[in-house]
């Protein structure tokens, strides 16, 4: 749902959480995402810097220059003013990224896990198939692969993107690990909850794992173009398309990355609005899969 | 310059507000850990109490000088000396070119400080010198210091024999326990009464797999209300899972069932809940601890906070230098 009014928690001395609902929505990244910007452009006295998620915005405060209560009233107030989101269009980038779905490096991860920390931790993909009554691992390398996921946010780690499905007909869910793993492969696709994400560098981690790709999105290295005035490639609003790659075309695509010339596979000239979003998915049969 | 003759366990370069403005890419915070000692030490020194300096970890470094400098030391005692003669902590000291200041292992606390006049000189990464070195960013190539790296420091104008009061100066626990506070929420509604009681009554055990990322902590179980048992599936069906939101620095993060304190380094959004947050005020206790140490938390307002915050920062400045 989406509350009726926002939901605002504090977060030690310096920090406020205002929660706007408890839903994946692309509606609710859309406000998330609105206000973050809208706090920007006011430039409210005291605000150091803003983080939207899926559903909600982190607001780091100096308490020197306002007081919580003050800040609350100022936020909510804000939030209020807010034209409808339906007619916001926002431009959003295409990406294409190959990927090795059923990995063997994923399954190792896996293996390590259940070496050292869980031994009864089943197989990831085939984990996420019995909980989404799904036919088998084939269906879920279907129906994760059938989306364009919109990227509402980056976090956790430098340009990690925080992804939900677009489609309503790819919509999965799963638990985080628990406890987490300690290691992922660099290039790992994974999710948790109803979101998606992929691991920027190799790290610990909490969602279930099922494929890898080898088109960076953090290069310290700065092998490719795309990272020579930032070292991470994502941004929120951009929207990206697994594609199902072999390990031999990943080797290939990793190697040409190594030296440099590989080609990102970026579309940038479309836009995303939610009236049209929702004209599309108000007329799909949500109960069927591919 | 200072030459890095043994680097300490890892020893890093940090300053102080440290890399804050980009949690929304996912840049943590990272600075030094027990700012309160770090602001002392560059005072000092006769520096900003933000300036760049080194954050050195249960063991310190051993370091060559190349010029003729002023240095502090401050935070945990590990027993520095200059030439194999020990000098004393919370007091600037003068060093000449080929003097070698040498740490080591933390007899109280966990982290020591080392300001130098004139501050560590390496190129900023989005605003700040500090070391965030899983990403590879800021300090010293992006790293902890390494054995025969050269570590530039600009020129400064420190005085030697300046000495921080006594009762300005953190009170580093020698009894292995700590009351840290900790402010409720924000996601406190998650934990039921039960929980609630039992976290504020345990003594939780500081984990070995504990760093500047993240400190895990061992103690019971948590229990959870209807809110986190009866939830909407895209958060995941753990009782701890909840839709990606952003983390506040210093949450107490229930990973599963694992608490995990999210430290300068740790990451700024996720999916598990945060019941409370360690407030700016309680980290230099935090870095001053060890493992196996135990913590008790007590609870403060958001207003407490905040003032006992401004109070340590009253403490950082010249009038607490004799």
């Amino acid at each position: 749902m989406i509350y009726p009014e926002p939901k605002c928690s504090p977060g030690g001395d310096r920090f406020m959480l205002i929660e706007f609902g408890d839903e994946l929505t692309l509606e609710l990244n859309f406000f998330s995402q609105s206000l973050a910007r809208a706090t920007a452009d006011q430039s409210i006295k005291g605000i150091v810097e803003t983080a939207p998620c899926f559903s909600s915005l982190l607001v780091h405060y100096e308490p020197d220059e306002i007081r919580f209560d003050d800040l609350r009233r100022e936020m909510l107030h804000l939030a209020g003013s807010l034209g409808a989101a339906e007619d916001v269009e926002v431009e959003s980038r295409l990406l294409y990224f190959p990927a090795v779905y059923l990995d063997p490096w994923t399954a190792d991860a896996m293996a390590e896990y259940r070496d050292k920390i869980n031994p009864d931790k089943e197989s990831d993909p085939e984990f996420i198939t019995q909980l989404n009554g799904l036919d088998d691992v084939a269906q879920f390398v279907r129906v994760h692969s059938g989306s364009e996921y919109w990227c509402a946010a980056l976090g956790f780690w430098p340009g990690t993107p925080f992804l939900m499905p677009l489609d309503p007909r790819c919509r999965l869910t799963a638990p985080k690990y628990n406890p987490p793993r300690t290691f992922t492969p660099r290039g790992t696709i994974g999710m948790g909850g109803g979101s998606t994400a992929i691991y920027p560098v190799d790290g610990p981690g909490g969602y279930q794992i099922f494929a890898r790709t080898p088109v960076p999105i953090w290069d310290a290295q700065q092998r490719l173009p795309e990272f020579e005035s930032q070292l991470w490639l994502l941004q929120p609003t951009d929207r990206i398309k697994f594609v199902p790659c072999s390990v031999e075309e990943f080797n290939e695509i990793e190697r040409k990355v190594e030296e440099g010339s590989y080609v990102l596979n970026i579309t940038g000239y479309q836009k995303v609005s939610l009236k049209s979003y929702k004209n599309w998915t108000d007329q799909l049969d949500i109960s069927t899969r591919f | 310059m200072l030459e890095v003759i043994k680097p300490g366990l890892e020893t890093s370069v940090q300053d102080y507000l440290g890399r804050r403005g980009h949690l929304n890419l996912g840049f943590p915070w990272s600075g030094a850990m027990d700012s309160w000692s770090f602001r002392l030490a560059n005072i000092l020194v006769g520096n900003e109490g933000g300036a760049a300096g080194l954050e050195c970890q249960f063991i310190g470094p051993t370091l060559k000088m190349h010029n003729d400098t002023v240095i502090a030391v401050t935070g945990a005692d590990m027993n520095p000396k200059v030439d194999g003669q020990p000098i004393l902590m919370w007091e600037s000291v003068a060093l000449s070119a080929g003097q070698v200041l040498e740490l080591t292992f933390a007899k109280t606390g966990a982290r020591s400080y080392i300001a130098v006049s004139g501050g560590v000189d390496c190129p900023a990464f989005l605003g700040s010198s500090s070391t965030f070195h899983k990403a590879g960013i800021g300090g010293i190539e992006g790293h902890a210091i390494q054995i025969g790296q050269m570590i530039p420091v600009s020129d400064g104008d420190g005085v030697a024999g300046r000495r921080v009061k006594e009762s300005v100066r953190p009170q580093i626990s020698t009894d292995k326990s700590w009351h840290i506070e900790v402010v409720r929420g924000p996601n406190d509604d998650w934990i039921d009464e039960a929980g609630h009681e039992r976290f504020l009554t345990t003594p939780w055990k500081l984990s070995a797999k504990s760093d500047r990322s993240g400190f895990r902590l061992e103690g019971p179980d948590w229990s959870f209300t209807e809110k986190a048992l009866n939830k909407r599936p895209e958060h995941g069906s753990d009782p701890a899972n909840i839709i990606d939101q952003g983390y506040p620095v210093g949450g107490i993060n229930l990973a599963g069932q694992t608490p995990i304190i999210l430290v300068s380094d740790g990451p700024s959004m996720g999916g598990f809940i945060n019941p409370y947050t360690v407030p700016q005020c309680a980290f230099w206790k935090l870095g001053q601890s060890k493992p196996s140490e135990h913590y008790q938390f007590q609870i403060i307002s958001v207003d407490e906070a905040q003032e006992k915050a401004r109070e340590i920062t009253a403490l950082c400045g010249e009038s607490s230098i004799v």
